[in-house]
């Protein structure tokens, strides 16, 4: 019941990285609209600044699986 | 010390590594033997081609980030990509994917993370133990817990994409199998294993989508991301003062 718990609580921060992973969506929308030839530039930038936000929902999905699976 | 040699007990994952190596192995011993064949003055085809924009690829992207202080980086960093894509895109064959056990991508971070160090010390000399004491001796353990951090970060990055993504398949496709089971239930042919043929109508037109995310284009991002983090790392430690790379030529010359 505990490490259910537990694991609950790690993942809430997939909240903040929601909000990074938004944040950088809405910046290279704004980028696009401005300068539609570099699109597929901002692309590829866009799509590895999401990834590298993604750590930490990454690093948290690891905790929560840590917790239901080693006790 | 070799008495519990054989009876060592060798993680499938390992094995999974080993057999990445030797398709990397087999691939470069093709790709060597038609360079070695082909005529410098016809168009190369094929996997010589892809082989040889991928080297220009690689080249072009490191000297961009590095600078052309270590020109040899390129070789590092097209071998660890197309090891790290063969080994995400390896779980799609049914055999365990080998950045799902954690030695393998801590051996790729701990490269990374020597090939940082050694840098540093390359070009900075005894100035490298510097680093440990800035900016003030005070801070020295601090530093010394700090140091560890983009091995950390780096390893447990790709574990953790794997592991989310296996899991993530292990229980889709433990659901879907106990949803289809339910649905085909008049079935009663079973598999000689015991197993029965109804359960096992539903994942195939399922699970490829995922399969695509999870492996095909997680393990890409991934490794994008890997390689771009280990170049950035290692060229913060390259001095870039481009006067005197002039000079060095000139003296060279």
């Amino acid at each position: 019941m505990s490490s259910a718990f537990c694991a609950a609580l790690a993942m809430m921060s997939g909240m903040a990285n929601a909000i990074g992973e938004a944040m950088v969506c809405v910046a290279s929308i704004n980028g696009i609209s401005r300068n539609p030839e570099g699109y597929s530039k901002i692309r590829t930038t866009m799509i590895l600044g999401c990834a590298l936000v993604e750590t930490t929902a990454i690093y948290a999905l690891l905790v929560a699986i840590l917790c239901l699976f080693i006790n | 010390m070799f008495d519990n040699f054989f009876e060592m007990v060798i993680a499938p994952e390992v094995i999974s590594s080993l057999i990445v190596m030797g398709i990397m192995m087999i691939l470069a011993i093709i790709v060597g033997i038609q360079a070695r064949f082909q005529d410098p003055l016809k168009k190369p085809k094929g996997l010589l081609l892809i082989t040889e924009l991928g080297v220009k690829f690689f080249d072009d992207f490191t000297r961009n980030m590095i600078g052309n202080r270590l020109p040899n980086m390129g070789g590092f960093v097209f071998g660890v990509a197309v090891y790290l894509f063969i080994a995400f895109i390896f779980g799609l064959t049914g055999l365990p994917s080998p950045v799902t056990y954690m030695a393998v991508p801590l051996s790729l971070g701990f490269t990374t993370f020597l090939l940082i160090h050694i840098t540093s010390a390359r070009f900075t000399k005894w100035k490298y133990f510097k680093r440990y004491v800035e900016p003030l001796p005070l801070f020295l353990p601090i530093n010394l817990i700090s140091m560890w951090a983009p091995l950390l970060s780096l390893s447990l990055r790709l574990f953790g994409n794997a592991i989310s993504g296996w899991v993530l398949m292990t229980i889709v496709y433990n659901a879907l199998e106990s949803l289809s089971g339910m649905i085909f239930s008049f079935m009663t042919v079973t598999f000689p294993d015991g197993g029965a043929v109804g359960a096992a109508i539903l994942p195939p037109f399922v699970t490829p989508v995922l399969h695509a995310y999870f492996d095909l284009f997680s393990g890409f991002i991934q490794t994008t991301v890997f390689i771009s983090l280990s170049v950035i790392l290692i060229g913060q430690e390259v001095p870039e003062d481009e006067e005197n790379v002039e000079l060095s030529r000139k003296g060279g010359n």
